[in-house]
């Protein structure tokens, strides 16, 4: 048995080291490095200059400027917007589509859809229907008497335009989650509600959101940390225009080192958002072990 | 008022049929047990009673009013689920409110309902628990509790005891058992287990098959039962049945033989296949010499304490005698037993029904 246990470490070794290798050239590495690149000068025009090590500067600089500044409360302010909206709409769409209906199934299967296409196929897709002469949306507003909207064209609505786009990508996600969540809840109290009189609404909040809860929290969760490092949409739709209404986090790393060619800035501030997403990680695992206590 | 009436009630799913129009009155504070098998339609015709399930034909009133068409909430029902179906997240005395609030009474009101019923079912100290804090035994009471905190006209049960491990399901029982004296609640019970039935029941309702076979007293089942379905459902161990015919006022059955007790005189035919039904207790041991005895290999004994079961080979028959533990043989002899012939049952083997009427 000995023997077998020994010989079984080494095998698994092996069949974890191409996965390790894959795991360390694209993940571990680039993040050493970057982290390396933080705390230097590196200018991508000057690619003869030595990188000289500048302490915290570039970390300074990041933190006292108003453009990441102002790109951190843009990611907020989008991961508000989708995560509320993707919220009650998953929920709702999840509690439509688990009733016993016919096409339910089906109807299920179709919601899915938009959450298995390529982020950036999502964006080219909204890119026509936001197009601000060409677009469908706009025909339709107009063929229903509306003025067009100036959606990726305006301050006003770009970022509102990404957040719809991220909506129709995301929704099905929650939906998904909520829907299997929705199934696994044992019927019979609800039968005793049905007995005892209790109306629609005292049981969907009552009895159905409390024991949906750790779902939606985990669900929530599992949103922020991508909202956080949305990309693609962007890139395809705005790239983070007009002006900076719609430059997020990941926009701001993007522009600072390969627009600006400054890859220690962006070195620095690619550090400073994976601290956030640590921390919502941590609190992630933090409320899945309390609700395993409670 | 809260009398039960089901007039050839009829439950279908599309095609299937599993309740075949079931007769039924119950009345106000009897105690009626819906016994049978798994399969049977007697959770299907309890869940109707409830509105759980809609009914395809025949009518269903409770208190004197059609309630074919009226919402669980409006029938004055209240229902005690097998699973409990307690809210999970929340504690005993949540559970029981949000079953009240339908009824929207003053807080006071609430509380006074709790605390009465909490103390008669001995929840006190348990009302701030979660269910998954309690034992089996503790959240069939909250599950009754709550059932009984809306003062309802009608309880239903939905097998209640069947996840209670034996001991417990023996105390609940006899605590269920108490509640109905004190409520004087109609009472629906369903289970397939026979003991529960026979120790609650005013009245037993046997169904197999979606048929009801059987409504009487649990003596009545018992001493009486009008179909061999019946006779070896009821009795434990079951009832013995033996194959036989009649001929020249003599029950004959292969390698067995018997005369046609009196009381049958005139309610048989000759040459009619009959079944013959006698409980394991009426089978008695007796000398060689005596009348009627016959020659039995003794199979098979089961010791149970008090009494012995002996499993016999009559001919081809296979028969269960219930004996005195003193009395007991061991498998491989040969005895001689005798059938206690005012204790027969007589039915008839076509319809399995009853001949002793």
């Amino acid at each position: 048995m000995a023997y077998i246990r020994k010989r079984n470490k080494r095998i698994f070794l092996i069949f974890l080291l191409p996965a390790m290798l894959v795991l360390f050239l694209t993940t571990i590495y680039p993040m050493l490095y970057a982290g390396y690149l933080s705390f230097r000068s590196y200018d991508l025009a000057k690619l003869f200059v030595p990188r000289v090590f500048v302490g915290w500067s570039n970390y300074g600089e990041i933190l006292g400027s108003s453009e990441f500044l102002h790109a951190l409360v843009t990611t907020f302010k989008l991961m508000a917007m989708t995560l509320s909206v993707q919220l009650v709409l998953g929920v709702g769409i999840a509690l439509i589509v688990t009733q016993k209906l016919p096409g339910m199934p089906l109807a299920r299967t179709l919601l899915m859809i938009p959450m298995m296409i390529s982020p950036v196929i999502v964006g080219l897709v909204w890119l026509f229907l936001y197009f601000p002469e060409l677009g469908y949306l706009n025909y339709f507003l107009s063929f229903l008497g509306f003025d067009s909207i100036p959606w990726i064209t305006s301050t006003d609505w770009a970022l509102w335009a990404i957040a719809i786009a991220d909506i129709w990508q995301w929704t099905p996600f929650v939906m998904m989650g909520t829907a299997a969540a929705l199934q696994s809840l044992s019927p019979e109290p609800y039968e005793a509600a049905m007995i005892d009189g209790n109306s629609r609404w005292d049981v969907f909040t009552r009895v159905t959101l409390p024991q949906l809860k750790p779902v939606l929290v985990s669900l929530m969760f599992l949103r922020a940390i991508d909202a956080f490092k949305i990309y693609d949409i962007i890139f395809v739709l705005t790239k983070g225009g007009p002006g900076d209404s719609t430059e997020v986090l990941s926009m701001f790393i993007y522009r600072q080192s390969f627009t600006f060619w400054r890859m220690g800035v962006g070195a620095a501030a690619s550090f400073v958002s994976l601290v956030i997403i640590v921390v919502l990680i941590t609190l992630f695992f933090k409320s899945l072990n309390r609700d395993q206590v409670s | 008022m809260s009398a039960i009436t089901l007039k050839n009630v009829i439950k279908k799913y599309g095609a299937v049929q599993v309740v075949h129009g079931v007769d039924l009155d119950i009345d106000e504070g009897e105690f009626v047990v819906l016994l049978g098998p798994s399969g049977c339609g007697k959770t299907t015709t309890l869940r109707m009673v409830a509105g759980l399930e809609d009914v395809s034909g025949g009518e269903l009133s409770i208190g004197g009013q059609v309630v074919n068409n009226v919402a669980p909430k409006d029938r004055g029902v209240a229902m005690v689920f097998q699973n409990y179906a307690l809210y999970p997240h929340m504690t005993v005395k949540k559970n029981m409110e949000f079953a009240l609030r339908p009824l929207k009474l003053d807080k006071a009101e609430v509380d006074k309902r709790i605390n009465d019923t909490a103390a008669i079912l001995g929840l006190g100290e348990l009302l701030e628990r979660r269910p998954v804090q309690l034992s089996g035994g503790q959240r069939q009471r909250v599950a009754m509790g709550r059932a009984m905190v809306r003062t309802p006209d009608v309880f239903l049960f939905d097998e209640p005891l069947s996840n209670l491990d034996a001991k417990l399901r023996t105390q609940v029982r006899w605590e269920i058992g108490k509640l109905h004296q004190r409520l004087g609640t109609t009472v629906l019970y369903v289970t397939h287990d026979q003991v529960e039935a026979m120790t609650l029941a005013d009245k037993v309702v046997i169904m197999r098959d979606g048929y009801v076979e059987q409504v009487g007293t649990p003596e009545e089942v018992y001493t009486a039962p009008q179909s061999t379905f019946v006779a070896t459902f009821i009795g434990s161990p079951s009832m013995n049945m033996i194959e036989a015919k009649v001929v020249a006022e003599r029950l004959e059955a292969n390698g067995f033989s018997m005369p046609l007790p009196d009381r049958f005189q005139g309610k048989v035919t000759e040459g009619q296949a009959v079944t013959i039904g006698v409980r394991p207790i009426e089978i008695k041991r007796v000398a060689a010499s005596s009348t009627g005895a016959m020659q039995a290999n003794v199979e098979v004994t089961e010791y149970l304490g008090n009494e012995a079961l002996l499993d016999l080979r009559v001919g081809p028959h296979e028969l269960v005698a219930e004996v005195p533990a003193d009395q007991r043989v061991e498998p491989g002899k040969v005895i001689h037993i005798a059938l206690n012939e005012g204790a027969i049952h007589l039915f008839d083997t076509v319809s399995g029904r009853t001949l002793s009427e």
